[in-house]
């Protein structure tokens, strides 16, 4: 089964003077039921707007996304309301997405008060049950989120999303705002809900060793689209995209050292959302670019198993030898 | 070996808190050498940007004050010495990159005008020669038109061109001490990878003393010669990076090391679990209690070290950690 199933997601914002912002542009991918799925790519890329669109806390211009069986980006009123039970989102600021002034289980409790599930005692026996869940003591519940470390505020941020028992949480960058110790904290804490729950992530975060350790499929965005897609597997052991490569080259590694000679490096910046260059939005910073990069948009093409990529030289020697270097250079196991 | 460049002597570090005073940092000394590399690691909370503050001068005050101890900088003490000495240095011979680039620039001056201004003050050039200046930092830190990137405001700047426009201001004046907290922290991978290019080109170029604070140990692996462990305010570890990497031997360091998830290029269908600290930095009004302040989130805590604080102490060239483990190890 399929838990979400995006078609052709575009999600485009006016940005004054009759200029539009692509900041999705064409994404598809599915996440079975009881796998994490990863997006990942610099700031701008799209990956947080795609994963807000697919919770329809973004209006999606385009496309189709599927929940389950429903297409949620034309649910209206209270069949929304309904399909959001299935669909949760943890947030990045564990400070900023608790309301300060609300007890911590009056926030935890708030999802099933606004579905009605249930009877207020059996909330409230959900509320200490959630606690348990995520590590919190139930007593603590009628404390107020200042009273938390930022750890214990996403503890309590993932407790509400799993109130309603949903099948999908959109994670967007939850450990980013967190300290190193903290982060081990959270991740094993999702991972042992996923494990447990069967649930299903659309996991967002621009730090790819994260990604590695949670998801089982990873995407990776540039400029609103997606440029390669496949397994934990797939993408780390053959990574064909060449900004794939230089996303994993950039990564600094504890028993590289003083590594950089092998990197492969990035010119400039990425180009700007609201005139996206005419064929490969990369090839601007690509060091393996011809002149056919420039002009003909390549297309996200299946290569085996899960994996595509959208590049037109992902299996030229060029690339290929940059490639072996990267997977070879780095530290394995 | 001469005299080291700038050598921190028993530095204590409080702060008022409602009615007591209680050390922040304590005992805490350390050495930097010239054109050398000094990480500083801990978890937030353990007295790292204080530290680094306290370099310049500008700890909050109140409700904070150096309480102890000596900052010396080419032999003069910096503790205790006037605005007006202070003023000198700054920027001078010791400038700081801070971890916000989108906070701590001025919104409503251009970024040609914040570099230009720093010249003008410290070296008192006109504003045509400040203005050149601040082009050829520009373009000394990698930004593609620099003569049209002066006139930009932040906002019309990413957040890796920003950053770079910090570490222009930062080195103007070419310090001898080049302060970076948490530098890349809000900015993606690829543009951290840019920024630490930067910083070694700098490094050889004018031959800066860094000192880096983070709580990545890839950076730290990457950029330094040596490091130093915080925790709780005190110095816990400490040696060159490669014997940090490879055994550490402080509890925490090692656990610090432990529970970041590795990228592998040869990654298992079904990653272990990660290693968990359990519990949270103390805060801190619960410092200055009896032990070791790790104890409590210790797996290997003994009897003693929930009563008696272990000093720092020697295990090698270059290394000290603060652990009773060492001694039981050596018995």
């Amino acid at each position: 089964m399929t838990a979400l199933s995006v078609r052709d997601l575009k999600v485009h914002f006016p940005a004054g003077k009759g200029k539009v912002v692509h900041a999705v542009d064409g994404v598809s991918f599915d996440i079975p039921e009881g796998t994490a799925f990863g997006l990942v790519g610099e700031s701008g890329s799209g990956k947080t707007t795609a994963a807000l669109a697919c919770a329809r806390l973004v209006e999606a211009t385009a496309g189709e996304v599927r929940l389950g069986e429903t297409d949620i980006t034309t649910l209206a009123g209270d069949a929304m309301r309904r399909a959001r039970r299935d669909i949760q989102v943890v947030f990045q600021d564990p400070y900023a997405s608790l309301n300060p002034r609300e007890r911590v289980g009056a926030i935890v409790r708030r999802p099933l008060d606004l579905m009605k599930v249930g009877t207020p005692a059996e909330r409230e026996a959900r509320v200490d049950e959630l606690f348990a869940t995520v590590g919190l003591r139930p007593d603590q519940k009628a404390l107020f989120p200042h009273q938390f470390s930022g750890g214990q505020r996403q503890r309590i941020g993932i407790a509400r999303a799993l109130a309603t028992h949903p099948k999908l949480i959109v994670c967007d960058e939850p450990v980013s705002a967190l300290d190193v110790a903290i982060q081990a904290q959270i991740l094993n804490l999702l991972a042992r809900l996923k494990a447990e729950m069967g649930l299903s992530y659309l996991f967002i975060s621009h730090d790819l060793a994260v990604v590695q350790h949670l998801c089982d499929r990873i995407a990776v965005m540039y400029l609103g689209q997606i440029v390669e897609t496949g397994s934990r597997r797939e993408i780390f052991t053959s990574p064909l995209h060449p900004y794939t490569m230089a996303l994993i080259s950039a990564v600094p590694s504890p028993e590289t050292g003083l590594a950089g000679s092998e990197r492969i490096r990035l010119q400039g910046d990425p180009p700007s959302p609201i005139a996206p260059p005419p064929g490969c939005r990369f090839a601007g910073r690509c060091t393996f670019a011809t002149d056919h990069c420039r002009k003909v948009a390549p297309v996200l093409t299946a290569t085996g198993g899960n994996h595509a990529v959208a590049c037109h030289r992902a299996q030229d020697a060029e690339v290929a030898a940059a490639r072996n270097a990267l997977v070879q250079g780095a530290p394995s196991g | 070996m001469s005299a080291p460049l700038l050598s921190v002597r028993d530095l204590e570090i409080s702060f008022r808190l409602g009615t007591e005073e209680t050390a922040v940092v304590r005992d805490l000394s350390f050495d930097l050498g010239e054109g050398e590399t000094l990480g500083i690691v801990g978890e937030s909370g353990c007295g790292k940007s204080i530290t680094a503050l306290s370099l310049l001068g500008l700890v909050p005050n109140p409700p904070g004050r150096v309480s102890a101890g000596q900052i010396l900088f080419q032999g003069q003490d910096l503790v205790g010495a006037s605005e007006e000495q202070l003023n000198r240095i700054r920027g001078n011979e010791i400038s700081m990159v801070f971890q916000e680039p989108m906070t701590s620039l001025n919104p409503v001056y251009t970024v040609g005008e914040q570099i230009a201004e720093t010249a003008r003050v410290h070296f008192g050039s006109s504003r045509a020669e400040a203005w050149d200046r601040a082009i050829e930092m520009l373009k000394l830190v990698g930004i593609p038109s620099p003569e049209q990137r002066a006139h930009n405001f932040p906002h019309q700047l990413s957040g890796g061109m920003r950053q770079r426009v910090m570490i222009a201001i930062a080195l103007v004046c070419e310090p001898k001490i080049l302060i970076a907290d948490e530098p890349t922290t809000a900015l993606d991978v690829t543009v951290q990878a840019q920024i630490f290019d930067l910083f070694r080109e700098l490094q050889d170029k004018i031959g800066a003393a860094i000192i880096l604070i983070t709580h990545d140990i890839g950076v730290v692996a990457q950029m330094t010669n040596r490091v130093m462990v915080m925790y709780a305010g005190r110095k816990i570890e400490e040696g060159p990076v490669s014997g940090f990497i490879r055994d550490p031997r402080h509890p925490y360091t090692r656990g610090l090391i432990s529970c970041i998830p590795r990228l592998s290029m040869s990654p298992s269908d079904m990653p272990d679990p990660l290693f968990e600290i359990p519990g949270v930095v103390p805060a801190p009004r619960e410092l200055g209690a009896p032990g070791c302040a790790f104890a409590p989130r210790c797996p290997h805590a003994m009897q003693r070290c929930r009563v008696q604080d272990p000093a720092l102490s020697r295990i090698g060239e270059g290394r000290a950690v603060a652990c009773w483990l060492e001694e039981e190890v050596a018995a």
